[in-house]
């Protein structure tokens, strides 16, 4: 009966996300009541990104919570989490330098280097955000991280298996 | 400031194609678990959140991949057009990898109570399991304790030297032993095909009457005793113990007896007290006798003395001798009876004496209407240590009482034999009327008699008792009224050349 209850929220949850989806593919004049400004995108984003941080840290609170971190699979998805947080931690910061107070600019020199012009021609700012732009380093290990937590729940459970068949 | 952008651009690349590979990758792990355990809202969840992240990913690498593309290929205008899309999916996934992680603290506390559930249900089931199987030992040690239980009850059953007899409440026959066959005679087919009751058994139906009437009552009866009729019409004397049991729940009750044949004992004490009682009166003849026997010696001596003299009380003289000469024979037999005389004994053929006796005794007028077989044993020889006479007495008494029981037209078997035990049997057997049971135990008894009076002394069994007491012997009366009566003498047979004598006298 519980299954099942969370079966229609997911199934709920799934609709949802496919209307919103069908709104963004197919956008239309709607003349709405109120008229939004093209920064709504990267507020959304950012929200997204913040709405997703959260998510992370509310998973690494739930795993600790439940116990669940006395097993490796559980614990290396809680290390994944971790590195999630440091990439949404990074790309906000990227998209707050970028797109909300324009505070860095980039322009490209030729196909092997590129100009970062930042504000005040802060040097430090550059660097970091630099090294902002190599996200990858960071959301990588996440998944990687949780495609390793995954594989070794999938083993205990099949030892599992296997002791209660002895 | 001016930066390399190959370090980005290769990091760009390899970690989006490394994301997605990692995202599907992870997504077929989450598929595996799903897989192993479908009921597992955990599980549920992280299929769910990987595919979230597998969205993310390829939304994201493929936004990137794109944006890169088009920028080498310089065409920036078409990026933008297509970046807000990217960006808006990019958006969408993280939504829901949120989503999904929110719902996840929930889903776990519901997949925490329904494994709470399913592990009090595998408890439970494991505690039916051992239950049930502690209750399948139970019903296995119960059956063979009841088997057991069964085996022995059928073994004294049917090994009970005693009757047992089980009856429904109208008392026909269910179950009987062995032994209840031996007794009856009859056969346990024959028992349950002509519905016999316990009834059928009793040789007077006024003893059943009485046994019934108690155990309705009483529900029980304990050592009555009866007589039973056998299928050969032989009355065997029982002892009778039985009671109502009512069974089980639903089950109809039942009565259960147990018989057992006393005859042999009754008789025996029987035979005890007859002993008992005829060694008493022997004791008293003996005194009796041997006080009387002097006096009349002096009266036959003066009386003799008087009669060699010319009298005239010659004749009365003459009667007063032939009465003390009676008086004399009469004390002889009760001093043979108390077995007090001496007596020579000498190794003498039972055979021998008995023809003898048959010989003379088919002459006299008395025995011409019966006929008298005689059955020797097929030894030539029996031969016993004892007075010639006094057996032949013995043996000439029980034909005589057999010739009057057959009342002087009938049959009598006369018999010889000798048993493995070394006994010597002659065994005296008539079909006349038989003895009453009342007058059965005074038939040893001195002067004891059922002729009219002046027709017999009564001494003739008493002292054919006597006789073969002193013979270290017995004698044995079996009768049955209307029917016949046997008589049997058992003698210790002589072992021949024991002794060191083929034969020689021997006095006692």
């Amino acid at each position: 009966m519980e299954i099942r209850t969370i079966k229609s929220l997911l199934n709920f949850l799934c609709i949802f996300v496919l209307i919103v989806i069908f709104c963004i593919l197919m956008p239309r004049d709607v003349y709405a009541t109120q008229l939004h400004s093209s920064s709504e995108g990267i507020i959304t984003h950012q929200i997204g990104h913040v709405f997703f941080l959260f998510s992370m840290v509310l998973l690494i609170f739930t795993i600790t919570g439940k116990g669940l971190d006395r097993q490796k699979g559980w614990r290396l998805i809680q290390y994944s989490a971790f590195f999630f947080i440091l990439w949404n931690i990074d790309a906000i910061t990227a998209h707050f330098f970028d797109n909300q107070i324009y505070a860095v600019k980039i322009q490209d020199i030729s196909l092997t280097r590129i100009r970062i012009i930042t504000r005040n021609n802060s040097s430090i700012l550059a660097w970091l955000y630099y090294f902002l732009k190599l996200d990858h380093l960071l959301c990588v290990p996440a998944m990687f991280l949780l495609y390793k937590g995954l594989s070794k729940l999938v083993d205990e459970q099949s030892q599992k298996i296997s002791k209660k068949a002895d | 400031m001016i930066f390399s952008f190959i370090p980005i651009l290769i990091v760009d690349i390899a970690g989006s194609i490394a994301m997605v590979v990692l995202a599907v990758l992870s997504l077929y792990k989450a598929k595996l678990l799903r897989d192993i355990d479908h009921d597992n809202a955990v599980f549920l969840y992280l299929l769910w959140i990987s595919t979230g992240f597998t969205i993310f990913a390829v939304s994201r690498s493929f936004g990137h991949i794109l944006k890169l593309f088009l920028i080498v290929t310089s065409n920036i205008d078409t990026w933008h057009a297509i970046s807000p899309y990217s960006g808006s999916v990019n958006t969408v996934s993280f939504m829901l990898i949120g989503l999904i992680t929110l719902f996840f603290n929930q889903n776990w506390s519901i997949n925490e109570k329904i494994s709470a559930g399913r592990e009090k249900l595998e408890n439970a089931h494991t505690e039916l399991m051992n239950l049930n199987q502690t209750l399948e030992h139970k019903v296995i040690e119960r059956t063979e304790m009841l088997t057991s239980s069964e085996h022995k009850c059928r073994r004294i059953f049917e090994q009970s030297l005693d009757t047992i007899i089980v009856t429904d409440n109208k008392f026909k026959i269910m179950e009987i032993n062995p032994a209840g066959i031996t007794l009856t005679g009859y056969t346990r087919e024959e028992m349950l095909m002509e519905e016999m009751t316990a009834a059928n058994f009793f040789a007077f139906p006024s003893e059943w009457e009485r046994i019934n009437k108690k155990i309705g009552s009483e529900e029980y009866i304990l050592n009555e005793e009866a007589e039973f009729l056998r299928r050969d019409k032989e009355l065997i004397l029982v002892l009778i113990t039985g009671s109502l049991d009512y069974g089980a729940f639903g089950c109809e009750p039942t009565y259960h007896f147990i018989i057992k044949n006393v005859n042999e004992k009754r008789q025996m004490e029987r035979q005890i007290a007859q002993a008992d009682k005829l060694a008493a009166l022997g004791e008293l003849s003996a005194g009796v006798a041997h006080e009387i026997n002097n006096p009349l010696g002096i009266i036959l001596g003066y009386t003799q003395i008087l009669l060699k003299q010319k009298s005239d009380f010659h004749d009365d003289l003459k009667i007063i001798e032939k009465h003390v000469q009676n008086c004399k024979t009469v004390v002889s037999d009760l001093l043979s009876f108390s077995r007090k005389g001496s007596t020579k004994m000498t190794i003498i053929d039972i055979n021998k004496v008995t023809e003898s006796v048959v010989n003379f005794l088919s002459n006299h007028s008395d025995f011409r209407n019966i006929e008298m077989a005689l059955n020797f044993h097929n030894a030539n020889r029996i031969n016993i240590v004892g007075n010639e006479q006094e057996l032949a007495q013995v043996i000439i008494n029980l034909i005589i009482n057999a010739c009057h029981a057959v009342d002087k037209k009938g049959k009598i078997d006369i018999t010889t034999q000798k048993t493995e035990n070394n006994k010597a049997l002659i065994i005296v057997k008539d079909n006349g009327k038989g003895i009453s049971k009342k007058n059965l135990s005074k038939i040893f008894d001195p002067f004891f008699t059922t002729k009219p009076v002046g027709q017999g002394t009564g001494l003739g069994l008493s002292v054919g008792y006597g006789i073969i007491k002193r013979h270290h012997g017995d004698i044995h009366v079996k009768t049955r009224e209307g029917t016949g009566t046997i008589f049997t003498i058992s003698l210790p047979a002589h072992k021949e050349f024991t002794y060191g004598m083929q034969s020689g006298d021997m006095t006692k």
